[in-house]
């Protein structure tokens, strides 16, 4: 939801809640004035019914009988006086209508009266219309002035926000930028921008050192490798050893090139997950991938005997091209490295699946394990262990889905998109 | 031949200059920019191998001036840094090779005597060895005149015997450079034995003695002897 839609509902209920609450008190309080006005008139009727009642003698008795509003009835006794509100009938009108009636008692020439003084209300009854009608008619503007101003906020007032927002969206920390904003008016939104480019300052730096950290560490690993491979190089050529020392050289060169190869492989998976590749734009189409690894592995299966069947779509993923062939090529090793002397690799590529199957010997291990880093069946393989830790972590830079099933003999690679 | 080698390691460049001695190549060496700069533009050179992270410049820096000021000089970039976009940059600069560190001294040869084969214009490019003569461009072989048709392997594999001729080549570095990245998927070696030995029956099978001496434990080494 909007976050000035929720606003706006917030401030209708409260306004609501507010008007309805000041509507009650001003109906309350208009009409204590006018019962206030209402009773006044009627003391002050009291009083010149009183004193005409005390010279009743002298005036004609057709005064005091004025209909609705004084009525004059001889009692026995005398009661208390007594202020209250009635319904009565108005024949002028024909309904019934609310009045107000002082009733009290006086003594006029020996005799007893009940006399009763009557108001009509009419000004009450208007009132509650009124407050009604323009308690509706404030909530009316109040809700059509709230949806314009914030329509007019939201093009207005939030611009600066939603141009951010778009910036955060489509920034890219590969490029090395820093995102930089025009001064704004709106205070919050001057701040936004500039702690988003303090962040986007920071990150930038962060990364770049992070990529400088990864690119030196390589340098300075491969180099002193490359110092030892050279010299070990160098002593081969040496006449004078003698076979078991040219043995013990020969290991040692052995287990300096698995060092380089691992350390290679290792930088190549940082950067991965690092996302020093640049996400691809376009679909790579995996078949001349394939094909050429195929070509490139060709020795290897014919020497192993392996029977190769292909079914391939002319299609691909999206997907950096350098990703994609480290991708093609680890699966592709993966099936022969695992495969057994006369076995079978079937290779599908379709929409949305890129599946290989391999024959192969049952799997020792957990097969959540298999994508783990240094997860090898045999310590004594040549394999560095890192190649489907590497497919793993491409697919999960680029939004592909790794999965491994085991059926009968067969191991089953998928990556599917 | 006459090679320049921009490197700030010693012990390395110190160990690449003894291996082009032996093959009677000039080897000359600089350990940084400023003094690569003064070499270039002073003398002539066959092929230069330039390290791109130098102290006190950009390698790369160095393969511009050198494209400006002699353009047929072959150029092989030797880098620890094995990022895209300085292989692709390296290469289209105009460099001809990149190589990535840590790297066999005998790739590095084979690489160097490649480029200098491509970039000489005069014709010479057979390479000769013994009773073989090869024709890189046709990649044709002969013994005695008489063509020896080898498979794609095979053919890379005597190229580079023979480029490193006289010398002990490691199993390690003849399976990298045939197979390259998925050398290590070569459990055993006996699969660089199976080439080798199809390598020799065809050679031998038209006359050619057997050149090829296995050094046990290391490898094998191709000489006339």
């Amino acid at each position: 939801m909007k976050l000035l839609l929720q606003i706006l509902r917030y401030q209708l209920v409260t306004s609501m809640i507010v008007l309805f609450l000041g509507a009650g008190l001003f109906y309350v309080s208009v009409r204590y004035l006018i019962d206030r006005e209402a009773n006044k008139e009627l003391f002050q009727s009291q009083v010149k019914v009183r004193w005409q009642l005390k010279h009743l003698e002298t005036l004609p008795v057709y005064i005091l009988q004025l209909g609705d509003s004084l009525q004059i009835q001889p009692v026995r006794y005398p009661g208390h006086m007594l202020l209250r509100e009635t319904s009565m009938l108005n024949l002028a009108e024909n309904q019934y209508q609310p009045y107000r009636q002082l009733i009290f008692y006086e003594r006029a020439l020996g005799q007893w009266y009940r006399i009763t003084i009557s108001k009509l209300l009419l000004q009450r009854q208007r009132l509650l219309e009124t407050v009604v009608m323009t308690i509706t008619f404030i909530v009316a503007l109040l809700l059509v002035s709230m949806l314009l101003l914030n329509s007019w906020l939201s093009t207005r007032l939030w611009k600066p926000f939603y141009k951010t927002l778009g910036k955060l969206d489509a920034y890219q920390i590969q490029h090395h930028e820093t995102l930089e904003f025009e001064r704004e008016e709106t205070l919050e939104f001057d701040q936004l921008n500039q702690a988003v480019t303090h962040l986007t300052q920071r990150v930038t730096s962060a990364y770049q050192n992070l990529k400088e950290f990864t690119e030196n560490a390589a340098h300075e690993i491969q180099t002193p490798l490359a110092v030892i491979l050279s010299k070990i190089e160098g002593l081969f050529q040496d006449e004078t050893l003698t076979e078991s020392q040219l043995v013990t050289l020969s290991s040692v060169s052995e287990a300096a090139n698995r060092l380089g190869r691992l350390n290679q492989a290792l930088l190549l998976l940082t950067k991965i997950e690092n996302r020093q590749f640049l996400a691809g734009t376009d679909p790579v189409n995996l078949v001349p991938i394939i094909n050429g690894k195929l070509r490139d592995l060709e020795d290897l299966i014919v020497q192993r005997k392996i029977g190769i069947q292909t079914e391939l779509d002319p299609i691909g993923l999206v997907i950096h091209p350098a990703l994609a062939e480290i991708l093609v090529n680890n699966l592709l090793t993966n099936a022969i490295r695992h495969n057994v002397e006369n076995g079978k690799i079937i290779i599908t590529l379709q929409q949305g699946k890129f599946c290989v199957k391999n024959t192969g010997k049952a799997l020792n291990l957990n097969p959540e394990q298999l994508f783990e880093r240094f997860r090898k069946e045999s310590t004594s393989s040549a394999s560095l262990g890192l190649g489907l830790a590497l497919v793993k972590t491409i697919c999960e830079v680029n939004g592909q889905k790794l999965t491994y099933d085991i059926d009968n003999e067969w191991h089953i690679l998928t990556v599917s998109w | 031949m006459k090679l320049l080698l921009i490197e700030d390691e010693k012990a390395l460049a110190t160990s690449i200059q003894n291996y082009f001695q032996r093959e009677n190549f000039i080897c000359e060496w600089v350990a940084d920019y400023e003094s690569a700069i003064d070499k270039i533009n002073i003398y002539k050179y066959d092929c230069v191998l330039v390290d791109i992270m130098l102290p006190d410049g950009d390698g790369l820096d160095a393969v511009r001036e050198l494209k400006k000021k002699s353009p047929e000089t072959g150029i092989i970039i030797i880098s620890a840094k094995n990022s895209l976009d300085d292989r692709i940059e390296g290469l289209n600069l105009g460099s001809d090779d990149y190589l990535t560190k840590p790297f066999h001294l005998s790739e590095l040869n084979a690489r160097v005597q490649a480029v200098i084969r491509r970039r000489s214009f005069q014709g010479n490019q057979q390479i000769r060895f013994g009773k073989i003569n090869i024709e890189p461009q046709e990649h044709f072989v002969a013994v005695d005149g008489q063509e020896i048709i080898l498979t794609r392997k095979e053919y890379d594999l005597l190229i580079y015997l023979i480029a490193n001729k006289n010398r002990v080549l490691t199993k390690e570095s003849i399976a990298e450079h045939l197979w390259g990245d998925d050398a290590d998927l070569m459990d055993n070696f006996d699969f660089i034995y199976t080439h080798i030995k199809n390598l020799r029956k065809k050679l031998m099978d038209k006359g050619c003695p057997d050149y090829l001496r296995s050094i046990y434990g290391v490898g094998y080494k191709f000489s006339e002897q």
